[in-house]
């Protein structure tokens, strides 16, 4: 009875439960929790630790001031110290402009164009120190408790938004979409994205070759920035020359200092430090005095620093080529001896007694800088993944929080100051101005500049408007990432895709074009580490008997393994793989987090621990002896979550999954499926073969798409391209952006009207919720020839579907205005604008506009309609202004001229300050035409080339008819066999009543389908006889015919035509208009003008650029040949200063360009005389 | 009707197969793909029916705009008997609005209910007693006051019974506090206009295949082969008869649902048998599925379509008579 349930219990999992795994995973954690996570972070950690921070309390002592009839003597000496402590932040609020304050709910945020930010207050402590005459010390202590400081914007869905803990039924309620995952901050009423920049990693070596004609041969670079984040990164780089005489031979070594000009050769650094022999310098560098060929390859550096033996002279060497000239030795060295102990390699430390563990520390530098000139190590791989870091929201937030505040102390500071000059009292509310932190987070979010206002290296582009044109772009948007590489860079190599990407980007979404491979996207699973405080790892080591640099020799080091906690060298062990084994188990029992690194790197003898921030990492399942931790009975535990309350935390917690990072997995060996394992165990059997020894097991390989490609049927028979083209395209296709979307106003939206979940689905897609939120209409599409009006990718579409609703679709653009106040008197006003009071009125109607200046609802408008009516008031002190009638300017907001529509809803509302305003939408239905654009799944997209009614379009025997019929040209070349894959099982689908799976890397063959299809009663490859629906005769070929699931793209025609005679034209040249919008003129440019030249038609030619352009007329003098001054009515002309002498005149027809170009010059002082 | 010079002069014949009160399946047979596919083009693009065309909107509270309702309006199916006595909007000069028009009026009043309501195709008011939409059954209305007029049209239509069991078609769904206030005008259209007028879903044919077995290659077959030969089309084709083990063409009413997929003469290659069957196309002979939306009976469906291919005949004769004279008026002078 045991043993039986003992074997029941150790059942393995299949694949199927994988999935359970997957879906407990997306449950819990959804599909923005990096952002969520990050933000979560900042707030409960990062924000107090910024406002704590040492930097930001300060003390005051009052300046004397020379205060004229006073004594300048005080009698007691008083010092105010001011510190900020605990910090309180509060639910979203909204304040009114009549200072009424209440709870902010997104919705209303994004209707009334306010900023979803939450209330920020500190207790600040104000000490009161007074030192009588007779030294008596009083302490006073002042506690200010709760601040105002500043808003903070809240992330959606974060710990601190009012949704959070909603039921979908409330939020429903609350008017949101359940779908919608936040991770966004609304800002002035729009959806802002904080998108993850990416990074360096510092506090990492990196050895790297440098090519001719460069000066070194090799260069070992370590970007130190301590864990606090306080200050900018500071670099340290030892460089190795090429030896002077032959070019090949490696020179000496010098090292680049911050703040020194000049890089210091390598042993003068080490002098510096404290360590003067030479054998001491070495230990540091080369561990191992057996190793000759390090040794030797030292040897120039060591004959380099010969001079100089000492500290002090060594201290004196780098002073000198410090910023500071002419100053004393003592000043020099004390210089030298502060930027080392501040400036070098700060992350390892900046107390006076760190110098040991620096020298350590740059001993190891060089001593990586050695195994690769000698060969033994390749230089590092900057592209990999697992050495960049991704600043998330709550990072970026954070460096904007932590400057902004600093400048309200500093101002804070300046008022105390002030105070106490003055012998005030210190009154701290007064003193804390709060508009610096609330428009400072608020200028960076609103317009992406990131950094405050003025400073530089201000980064733009971080935060941008979140694309809601179909939900997975919404998604994809939220799990972008940015590389700051400038995009003109002609290196391919960033952009290319990385072994190390495997699982963290997804391979196939990146935009093409200048941004290619530098915007990525987070694969399905990814993680962004957020980063936790290194001591509790370093207690850990501490009792496990690390050995303390501080306290070892150096000569145990070649035999032992040294520890990097955070790129810091913390000590060394001797039996690492021990610890290495308990620091695994208790990560994978939560006892240290789970988001710790662990790198062993058996063949540099290093053992690395990470803690920080911005580590890409993803789950795992842990395979020990070749079997999974977890079992078929925590499987059965999630399916009836209900009851047991296991979850996917649970799983963690339990050791059966865990989080790797990028540079983990480099040390791991990952089954790629679950089968694989199996075969390794039947291998283990068999003594001879080579076997794995598995560590972890790939949860499901199709988790390395990301949001886009994970809505691509098949994209594992997909030529690559393809799916990053689908990628792209998704995010243009229309269907239902969110659930919510009558009480939102986009200023553009698409919505289907009969949107239909695909027949033919990926596993992903569950988690997407692209079944509730689909975009797209699962269409019959034949791949044929018919008519030929499907050539070039163009498609022919069946217009009787068409008239049943196929594609239909509502178009919503919405307007936006306001009262703007003007000065502090008057202000704009929202009325119908009356002709005879109302200076520079339109052309448009303005009858359709209430008494209000409001449009009804239900109004069908077109062309330029006035539907906003609002009107400023004339300054009436401007005299020449009396006597006229018009006492206001019109102001008011027409229709886009090529667009119409009826107005759908009209919202009147208040701003933040009071002021009316409104937002008007208006909606018009389009129905597919000649000329829209759709696309398959599969980066096939087309144009409707011409639609046929269902008589005219060819049949089957059973009348079927195509929706829509493709060219079979746009297949070969192509290659997109996903397509067709997914058409036959859409078909078996169909036939079926059931969803295809399409999930790629799954065992579904052709074959398999092909099998089904037969069953079905169909030609097993999904081909059909056809008849022609024009003469009724059978069609010679086969038609492969089948459901296919297909997109409307937002490209319509009716937004795009565009065609003029006459028009306006630009008041500088009198050259036709640019663009639509102004209905302006089509260009007739360089390489149409080449072409009629080459042609020879002059004439024509003449007349594009001239005649149909800015012909104009001048009267030129033919004695000066300069322009004449012409009266045409009394036929008198003036010029050269004689008007009497009847004068030689011309008239010369010129484009208005040419003689405005004259004009210029002339007044240049350039005469430009026509010789006519 | 053809012209008695013709030389081969075919009598066409219809041999209905299958009619109920939504489908008809009939053979049209002695005539050749033309006509077929007159017939069929006439079928689903140029029958009149009746649907909605005008809809007035007086209050939408729904969560669907108006544009999307009134386009699901127009797809209703209407009982369409009357469309042969009306008259086409734009043919018709005359001011008589009843000969071109029928009313309807769809006004659910504010939804109380706390779930929601599906307003159906049973909740539109007709006010002519012979129009109405396909399986209309006033009593199942939101409103539910049962007892409405009764309706000849819809007794004549429905055949059997289909009972109240057949839901109205969904026009859209009500929360509590909406409201629908609509006057619609049906009006009489044809398929090529809009796809609302098709008073089919489908109209199709297929030619009748003609199927020989070469028995003595067949007989060259093993039982597996021959088995295989027949599981090899996907549609009910060939039957292995275990009595006789031979290979027979199945029930010819089964065969005639051949699709020309062309699988056994694949797998007849396939088996190194080449001609072991042999399967033609019949030149004359057509299989009709015409599958109606409920708007006419389906043989009232083929006969409208055959008198308005009639029509068309007069027309092009009138003309060629037209052409004709002329002709010989030139000749004469």
């Amino acid at each position: 009875m045991a043993t039986y349930s003992r074997e029941e219990e150790d059942e393995e999992i299949g694949q199927e439960d994988a999935w359970t795994v997957i879906s407990s995973f997306f449950e819990e954690k959804g599909l923005a929790r990096q952002q969520l996570d990050s933000f979560n972070e900042f707030i409960q950690h990062a924000m107090q630790e910024i406002v704590v921070d040492e930097m930001s309390s300060f003390e005051l002592e009052p300046e004397q001031q020379h205060v004229p009839g006073e004594e300048g003597e005080g009698g007691e000496k008083k010092t105010y110290k001011i510190s900020f402590k605990q910090i309180y932040l509060s639910k979203p609020m909204v304040t009114e402009a009549d200072g009424m304050t209440s709870t902010l709910f997104p919705k209303e945020a994004r209707l009334r164009n306010l900023t979803y930010s939450a209330p920020l207050y500190v207790d600040m402590e104000k000490t009161v120190t007074t030192v009588t005459l007779d030294s008596q010390k009083t302490e006073e202590v002042e506690k200010i408790n709760k601040v105002f400081i500043g808003k903070v914007p809240i992330m959606l869905r974060s710990e601190y938004c009012s949704l959070h803990d909603h039921t979908d039924k409330e939020l429903t309620e609350l008017g949101e979409c359940p779908y919608d995952e936040g991770g966004y901050f609304i800002i002035n009423g729009s959806e802002k994205v904080l998108i993850a920049q990416e990074k360096m990693s510092s506090n990492h070596v990196y050895v790297f070759k440098k090519r001719q004609p460069s000066k070194y041969m090799w260069v070992a670079e370590c970007r130190s920035s301590p864990e606090s984040g306080a200050r900018a990164a500071s670099a340290c780089v030892a460089r190795m020359l090429h030896s002077p005489g032959t070019k090949m031979e490696p020179g000496c070594i010098r090292v680049t200092l911050p703040y020194i000009r000049t890089d210091i050769p390598l042993f003068v650094v080490f002098r510096a430090l404290g360590f003067v022999a030479d054998k001491d310098i070495l230990e540091h560098i080369v561990y191992d005095f057996n190793d000759h060929d390090a040794m030797e390859l030292l040897r120039p550096s060591i004959e380099e620093a010969l001079p100089i033996q000492s500290k002090k002279v060594a201290l004196d060497y780098i002073g000198k080529r410090g910023s500071a000239v002419g100053v004393s030795r003592e000043k020099r060295i004390k210089y030298a001896q502060d930027i080392l102990q501040k400036e070098l390699l700060p992350h390892v430390g900046v107390d006076e007694e760190c110098e040991t563990r620096k020298a350590y520390y740059l001993g190891y530098i060089v001593h990586r800088l050695l195994l690769c000139a000698l060969g033994r190590r390749n230089e590092d791989d900057r592209d990999h993944f697992g050495n960049k870091r991704m600043d998330l929201a709550g990072p970026l937030i954070a460096i904007l929080f932590r400057q902004l505040f600093r400048k309200l102390t500093k101002d804070v500071r300046l008022y105390c100051q002030r105070c106490v000059d003055s012998g005030k009292e210190i009154q701290l509310t007064l003193a804390v101005k709060a508009k610096t932190i609330t428009s400072g987070l608020k200028y960076s979010l609103a317009t992406g500049n990131w950094g405050a206002q003025g400073a530089q290296d201000i980064r733009a582009g971080v935060s941008q408007v979140l694309n809601r044109l179909s939900f997975s772009s919404t998604l994809s948007h939220l799990r972008r990432l940015n590389s700051p590489i400038g995009r003109e860079g002609k290196l391919a190599k960033p952009r290319q895709l990385h072994n190390s990407h495997w699982g963290m980007v997804c391979p196939a979404e990146t935009p093409e074009g200048q941004a290619c491979g530098l915007v990525k996207n987070l694969s399905l699973m990814a993680l962004v580490s957020v980063g936790s405080p290194s001591s509790p790892v370093l207690e850990f080591l501490e009792e496990w008997t690390m050995e303390n640099l501080e306290e070892i020799s150096p000569s145990v080091i070649s035999h032992a393994t040294k520890i990097f906690v955070n790129g810091v060298w913390v000590g060394v062990h001797r039996d690492p793989a021990d610890l290495v084994r308990t620091l695994r188990e208790l990560r994978r029992k939560v006892d240290i987090t789970t988001e710790v690194g662990i790198v062993h790197d058996i063949r540099l003898q290093e053992l690395r621990l990470y803690t920080d921030y911005g580590r890409c990492i993803r789950p795992l399942f842990i395979v020990e002896d070749q079997r999974m931790k977890i079992k078929k009975r925590n499987i059965e535990m999630l399916q009836e979550k209900d009851i047991t309350g296991f979850t996917w935390n649970d799983l963690v917690s339990s050791g059966c999954i865990e989080y790797v990072d990028t540079e983990e997995e480099e040390t791991t060996m990952i089954s790629m499926t679950i089968e694989d394992l199996v075969q390794a165990r039947l291998l283990a059997n068999n003594e001879t073969s080579v076997q794995h020894m598995y560590t972890h097991c790939e949860i499901h390989p199709s988790m390395i798409l990301g949001i886009c490609g994970s809505i691509i049927p098949f994209p594992d028979h997909n030529q690559s391209p393809r799916n990053t083209y689908q990628s792209a395209m998704g995010k243009q296709a229309m269907g239902m952006y969110v659930t919510n979307f009558q009480l939102r106003m986009d200023t553009l939206a698409y919505v289907l009207f009969y949107p239909q979940k695909p027949l033919v689905t990926t596993r992903a897609m569950e988690h997407l919720h692209f079944r509730e939120l689909p975009a797209g209409v699962n269409v019959v599409v034949g791949i044929m020839c018919y008519t030929g009006y499907n050539q070039e990718d163009s498609v022919i579409m069946n217009q009787s579907s068409i008239d049943r609703g196929l594609f239909r679709s509502i178009f919503y653009r919405s307007f936006k205005d306001e009262e703007k106040k003007q000065g502090s008197l008057t202000k704009e006003d929202l009325e119908c604008p009356s002709p005879e009071t109302t200076l520079g009125m339109r052309h448009g109607t303005y009858g359709k506009l209430d008494k209000d200046g409001l449009i009804c609802p239900g109004t069908r408008v077109s062309g330029e309609d006035i539907i906003i009516g609002k009107t400023s008031p004339l300054p009436d002190d401007d005299p020449s202004a009396a006597s006229n009638r018009f006492t206001k300017r019109d102001c008011s907001t027409g229709m886009k001229n090529s667009e119409t529509g009826i107005i759908d809803q009209v919202l009147l509302t208040t701003n933040d300050q009071g002021l009316r305003f409104v937002k008007i939408r208006v909606r018009s239905c389009r129905t597919p035409q000649v000329g829209d654009k759709f696309s398959s799944r599969h980066g096939q997209k087309g144009t409707i080339g011409m639609t046929y009614t269902q008589e005219d379009m060819p049949f089957t025997c059973e009348g079927v008819v195509p929706d829509i019929i493709v060219n079979p040209h746009a297949i070969p070349s192509r290659m997109t066999i996903g397509q067709l894959v997914e058409c036959l099982m859409g078909k078996v689908a169909a036939m079926m009543g059931k969803e295809g799976d399409a999930t790629p890397f799954t065992p579904v063959t052709v074959e398999n389908i092909s099998d089904m299809l037969h069953q079905c009663g169909y030609q097993k490859r999904g081909n059909e006889v056809m008849y022609n629906g024009h003469t009724g005769r059978k069609l010679e070929a086969k038609i492969f015919l089948g459901p296919t699931y297909y997109q409307r793209l937002k490209h319509m025609v009716d937004d795009k035509i565009h065609s003029r005679g006459r028009g306006p034209v630009q008041i500088l040249t009198r050259q036709p208009m640019e663009g639509r919008s102004r209905d302006g003129g089509l260009r007739f440019g360089e390489m149409e003008r080449d072409c009629i030249i080459s042609h020879g038609a002059a004439a024509f030619l003449k007349e594009r650029l001239m005649d149909q352009s800015d012909a104009y007329r001048v009267h030129v003098c033919q004695t000066c040949g300069l322009i004449a001054v012409a009266n045409l009515k009394n036929q008198t002309f003036e010029c050269c200063k004689n008007p009497s002498e009847r004068m030689k005149v011309v008239q010369v027809l010129l484009p208005y360009a040419c003689k405005l170009l004259f004009q210029e010059l002339m007044s240049m002082a350039v005469a430009p005389r026509l010789v006519t | 009707m053809a012209p008695t010079t013709e030389p081969k002069q075919r009598s066409p014949s219809i041999v209905v197969q299958e009619l109920t009160h939504e489908k008809i399946r009939f053979a049209l047979l002695h005539t050749d793909t033309s006509v077929a596919n007159a017939l069929r083009r006439v079928i689903i693009a140029e029958v009149p029916t009746l649907a909605i065309d005008l809809v007035d909107v007086i209050e939408n509270t729904s969560c669907l705009c108006d544009e999307f309702i009134a386009h699901r309006l127009g797809l209703i199916p209407l009982l369409s008997e009357k469309a042969v006595e009306m008259e086409f909007p734009y043919d018709y000069a005359g001011d008589d609005e009843s000969v071109t028009d029928v009313h309807f009026e769809l006004n659910t009043g504010i939804c109380a209910s706390a779930e929601t309501v599906d307003v159906t195709s049973n909740d539109l008011v007709c006010y002519d007693p012979r129009v109405a939409p396909v399986n209309y059954h006033p009593g199942e209305s939101i409103k539910g006051k049962g007892g409405a007029m009764e309706f000849e049209a819809q007794a004549a239509a429905r055949g059997p019974d289909d009972g109240p069991d057949i839901p109205g078609v969904v026009i859209v769904k009500l929360r509590r506090g909406q409201q629908i206030n609509m006057r619609c005008v049906a009006r009489k259209g044809v398929g090529r206009d809009h796809a609302k007028w098709q008073p089919v879903a489908t109209a199709t044919y297929r030619f009748e295949p003609e199927i020989t077995i070469n028995e003595e290659l067949m007989a060259t077959l093993t039982e597996e082969e021959k088995m295989a030969f027949v599981e090899s089309s996907p549609t009910a084709l060939f039957r292995y008869d275990e009595a006789t083990r031979r290979v027979v063409v199945d029930a010819p009413d089964q065969a005639r649902s051949y699709g020309y997929d062309g699988e056994c003469l694949k797998k007849a290659e396939e088996l190194g048998k080449p001609g072991l069957v042999d399967i033609r196309a019949k030149e004359d002979a057509f299989h009709f599925t015409v599958e109606s939306t409920g708007a006419l009976r389906p043989e009232e469906i083929v006969v409208n379509a055959l008198k308005v291919l009639e029509r068309k005949m007069e027309v092009t004769r009138g003309e060629l008579d037209i052409l004709e004279r002329e002709q010989d008026e030139q000749v004469a002078m």
